[in-house]
């Protein structure tokens, strides 16, 4: 199975840059997200390795051979589309063996490597369908099929999930996962969902504007974002963040917007210079009943979703805080609300978006 | 009681909204339909005719002109519709990529000769296809022939003028279905193909053509009846000349009808023989296409 290493890779269509100098490596069998907003260039990059765009600027390289310009079928990979791609006409047996008939392969072998791929994937029953006469989820197996067939170094799937309702997509996503560990191959994994990534990745490229936000392991960006947008996209719901300003103390962070609420800084942090402008994260879940520190809020809105609450609140109509509780089942929007939690639990961000560590 | 009342009251509104387009149907297209069907047993010259039964389909099997032309409608049609279909498909292909330049110039200029008169366009044809005409001139100019072509008056070049005619006029046309039905196709199942390693060649004929199969019937079964009915052309390009090499059926139920003695009976009889094979071919269009899905 073979790693990838991206160098310096740029992409232009005419005058716009899309993909603005990605430096990634991605090692042998490890399954790899790439994350973003819509029209953050995680699709474009994905073609790219794919070789359906071509690559303007840098290198790519898969399992230690130059691919820029190497032909898709010849660069030993496979692709599944958000749309399926499945050929209409074709039965489920025909799509795909269809790669294999002009591999060359033999008619004993594509039928023999097909019935495997198809007891993987549970597919069997419905070999002589045609895809219109499949539902989604299946539709989406038989995609995925065709790429196992083909014995690819390695995965590309572009959205694979998102055209599925909301149960089979978390059915697709723990067959993606069994998948993963079966087959023992690298996978390149493109989404805009973050829930997908945190579940599925090894590691995740948080992409942002055609570069990398940064890269990490689910954990280490929930945990250890480096940047406001990371901090922003990853969990949900989002991270709340507050405006604050450092104390003349230095010591602590003011927040001016809560009733000048003091947040002592933790001792492993960077000391900005007093009166700097800073923001401070926050995650809903961080909130506890028995924190140091809190903000007297007014409740908004609130969602109860049986285990959880969220409680939308702000301080004197002004941003809105959302808190997950779990034990605020009989609070009331108007009431009044105080959210605590533990100043070694927030974040701090400067004024140019990246952390303060 | 009053759910039926309803009903009837429905019923009634229903009928009256159809009843003009429907007596107008009727007076213009059931009653010719019909009425020619009787003709077509009538004999006789001019408006007086008696009933002869089958005379006229006797007379047809005895008839070399009928016969003439029957064979000319059939090599018309077996030759151009093939090439037009094909011409279409591959223009149609050529256009719907991207990637290619001044898509816009090309795709009007393709459709274009279908919005031209046929009468204007069969004019001008047969001005460049004569025998000092722009077309003869080129070739002369170009040393690509030593004599002129004689377009118009041989049978085999006169053949080859109205079907050059006939593909130019009508290619643009199919090529609008083909274009529209790519333009529907996903994309991503041509770059699925690439990833699969499909040849260009192999995508065309294994991916778009199966992909294109009832837009095919359908500009097949479409350009195989304006070709059996061809009359415009012939008319105004060669008249059916030289010596009926031209001549199709349309044309010859046309003179039977107005240019020779009026044989009302036979020329309806004639046009029948188009009927039943419009419907022959179309039936054998769609079987060909049915019995395909099934194997497939």
């Amino acid at each position: 199975m073979s790693g990838l290493k991206l160098r310096g890779v740029r992409k232009s269509f005419g005058s716009v840059e899309v993909i603005r100098g990605i430096d990634l490596d991605i090692e042998p069998n490890e399954f790899v997200v790439f994350v973003g907003p819509s029209g953050c260039g995680k699709s474009t990059l994905l073609r790219m390795i794919a070789g359906l765009e071509g690559i303007t600027e840098g290198e790519l390289d898969i399992g230690g051979t130059r691919m820029n310009d190497v032909d898709p079928s010849k660069r030993g990979i496979a692709m599944v589309f958000q749309t399926y791609a499945l050929y209409p006409h074709m039965s489920v047996r025909q799509n795909m063996g269809f790669a294999l008939k002009f591999a060359g392969v033999a008619k004993d072998e594509i039928d023999r490597q097909v019935d495997e791929a198809a007891r993987i994937l549970e597919l069997a029953p419905l070999m002589h369908r045609r895809p219109g006469e499949l539902s989604g989820g299946q539709r989406q197996r038989v995609a995925i099929g065709r790429a196992i067939v083909r014995h690819p170094e390695v995965f590309l799937f572009d959205e694979p999930l998102s055209n599925l309702d909301a149960e089979l997509r978390v059915h697709m996503r723990i067959e993606i996962a069994r998948l993963h560990k079966e087959l023992a191959t690298t996978i390149i994994y493109v989404t805009h969902d973050q829930v997908e990534a945190m579940t599925l990745a090894d590691k995740i490229v948080v992409m942002r504007d055609g570069s990398v936000a940064q890269v990490g392991s689910p954990l280490t960006l929930y945990d250890d974002p480096d940047n406001l947008f990371v901090a922003g996209f990853i969990g949900s719901p989002k991270m709340n963040f507050l405006k604050g300003v450092v104390a003349e103390s230095g010591a602590d962070v003011r927040l001016p917007e809560y009733g000048d609420q003091i947040i002592p800084l933790h001792d492993s942090v960077a000391r900005p210079a007093a009166g700097t402008d800073v923001t401070v994260g926050i995650r809903p879940e961080q909130f506890e009943p028995d924190g140091r520190t809190k903000l007297d809020l007014k409740i908004e809105m609130i969602e109860h979703l049986g285990g959880e609450t969220y409680v939308y609140a702000s301080h004197n109509d002004g941003e809105v805080i959302t808190v997950a509780a779990r034990d605020a089942r009989a609070v009331k929007p108007g009431q009044n609300f105080v959210a605590r939690f533990n100043p070694t639990s927030v974040l701090l961000f400067g004024t140019d978006g990246n952390r303060i560590r | 009681m009053a759910q039926t009342r309803f009903d009837r009251n429905a019923q009634l509104n229903g009928w009256a909204f159809i009843m003009p387009a429907m007596m107008l149907i009727g007076i213009f297209m059931v009653y010719p339909i019909l009425w020619s069907l009787w003709m077509s047993f009538q004999v006789g010259r001019g408006t007086n005719f008696k009933f002869g039964g089958l005379a006229n389909v006797e007379r047809l099997l005895n008839d070399p002109v009928f016969l003439r032309a029957l064979t000319n409608t059939c090599i018309f049609f077996i030759v151009q519709v093939p090439i037009m279909i094909i011409l279409a498909l591959l223009f149609a292909v050529a256009l719907n990529d991207s990637t290619l330049r001044f898509r816009g110039l090309f795709r009007t200029a393709i459709f274009l000769p279908c919005v031209t008169s046929l009468v204007a366009y069969s004019v001008l044809f047969k001005s460049m296809f004569s025998g000092d005409g722009v077309v003869n001139n080129v070739l002369l100019a170009t040393h690509l022939v030593n004599d002129p072509i004689p377009w118009l008056t041989d049978p085999f070049w006169a053949k080859i003028v109205i079907i050059l005619a006939i593909t130019w006029r009508w290619t643009g046309y199919n090529m609008i279905f083909y274009l529209a039905a790519l333009q529907n196709v996903d994309k991503s199942i041509y770059e699925a193909a690439r990833i699969d390693g499909v040849p260009a060649w192999a995508r065309f004929t294994q991916i778009t053509i199966p992909m294109l199969k009832p837009v095919i019937l359908f500009t097949t079964i479409i350009s195989t009846i304006g070709t059996l009915q061809l009359f415009d052309e012939v008319n105004n390009i060669t008249q059916g000349g030289p010596g009926d090499a031209t001549l199709t059926l349309s044309l010859y139920i046309y003179n039977l009808t107005f240019r020779f003695m009026p044989s009302f009976g036979y020329s309806a009889t004639v046009s029948y023989v188009i009927v039943i094979m419009v419907a022959i071919l179309s039936i054998a269009q769609f079987m060909i296409a049915r019995d395909r899905r099934r194997t497939a």
